[in-house]
C-alpha cells in the first residue's frame, strides 16, 4: 500500500472513533433513562 | 432509528466519494484528501464555539442553567474538534512540509486557541457555585469567541503561512474548486455537522441528566 494512505487511515480511525462516540452517547442515554 | 441509518449511509458515502471522486493532487498526491476532513472538523470548531458563545449570551440574560450545560458542551466539542483537526492538520504537514509541527501562523494561532478554551473548563473546575461558575464562565466564553476570528481566519493570512489560503475560497471571494472536490467537499462538511450537532443533542442530554443527579 502507498504510504500516501498512512494519513486518510488515520484520519479515518478518527472518524470511525467519533462515530463510536457517537453510539456510546446513545447506549449512555438509554441506560440512564432507564434507572 | 431513521436517522442513525441515513447517517450512517451518509458518511459512507463520504468515504467513498472522497477516495474516488475528486482526482488526487498533482504535487501531493492522496494526501491532499485529508483536506476533506481536516477543513470539515475545523468548520466545526468555529461553529461549537460560536453556539458556546449564544448559550452563553442566553444564559446571562435569562439565567437558565439549562443554557449553561449548552455552552458548556458546545466548548467542550469546541475544543474535541479544535484537537482532530490539529492533529489531522499534523499529518498533512509531516507529509507535505516534512514536520508534523512546524510552528506555522496557523499552527501557532490554533494552539493559543487550545490554551484559551483550555482555561475556560480550568475556569469551570476552579468554581463550585453553580450559579456564579455559570455567570463567570458565560462572560469568559463571550469573551473567547472574540479571539477567534482573528485567531482563525485574521492572523493566517496577515503573516506568511505555509498553509494555502485559498484552498476553499480565493482571494476574490470565489470558490475556486472542481465540481467533484466541491461535492465531495459540501457532502463531507454536510455529514460532519450533522455528525456534531447529533452528538451535541446527546451531550447536552447527558450532561442535564448528570446534573439533576448531582442535585
Amino acid at each position: 500500500m502507498s504510504s500516501n494512505y498512512v494519513p486518510m487511515i488515520v484520519t479515518l480511525v478518527i472518524w470511525v472513533g467519533l462515530f463510536l462516540y457517537l453510539f456510546k452517547l446513545d447506549c449512555k442515554i438509554k441506560r440512564m433513562t432507564k434507572k | 432509528m431513521l436517522c442513525k441509518i441515513s447517517l450512517s449511509i451518509w458518511m459512507a458515502t463520504v468515504i467513498i466519494a472522497v477516495f474516488l471522486l475528486p482526482p488526487p493532487q498533482a504535487q501531493l498526491g492522496d494526501v491532499s484528501r485529508v483536506f476533506f476532513f481536516h477543513v470539515p472538523m475545523a468548520w466545526i470548531a468555529v461553529l461549537a464555539f460560536l453556539l458556546s458563545l449564544i448559550f452563553s449570551l442566553q444564559y446571562l440574560r435569562k439565567k437558565d442553567l439549562n443554557y449553561d450545560i449548552k455552552a458548556r458542551t458546545a466548548a467542550r466539542l469546541g475544543l474535541l474538534f479544535t484537537i482532530l483537526a490539529t492533529i489531522s492538520g499534523s499529518i498533512f504537514a509531516k507529509t507535505s512540509w516534512g514536520s508534523f509541527w512546524n510552528w506555522d501562523p496557523r499552527e501557532t494561532s490554533i494552539f493559543i486557541l487550545l490554551l484559551i478554551y483550555g482555561a475556560y473548563f480550568a475556569l469551570r473546575s476552579a468554581v463550585e457555585m453553580p450559579d456564579r461558575r455559570a455567570s463567570l464562565s458565560a462572560v469568559y466564553a463571550i469573551l473567547a469567541f472574540f479571539t477567534v476570528p482573528f485567531l482563525v481566519f485574521v492572523i493566517p493570512r496577515v503573516y506568511q503561512s505555509l498553509h494555502p489560503n485559498d484552498s476553499v475560497i480565493n482571494t476574490r471571494l470565489q470558490i475556486q474548486m472542481s465540481s467533484s472536490i466541491l461535492i465531495a467537499f459540501l457532502a463531507s462538511l454536510v455529514g460532519f455537522t450533522w455528525l456534531f450537532l447529533w452528538i451535541f443533542r446527546l451531550e447536552t442530554k447527558i450532561n442535564r441528566l448528570l446534573d439533576e443527579m448531582e442535585e
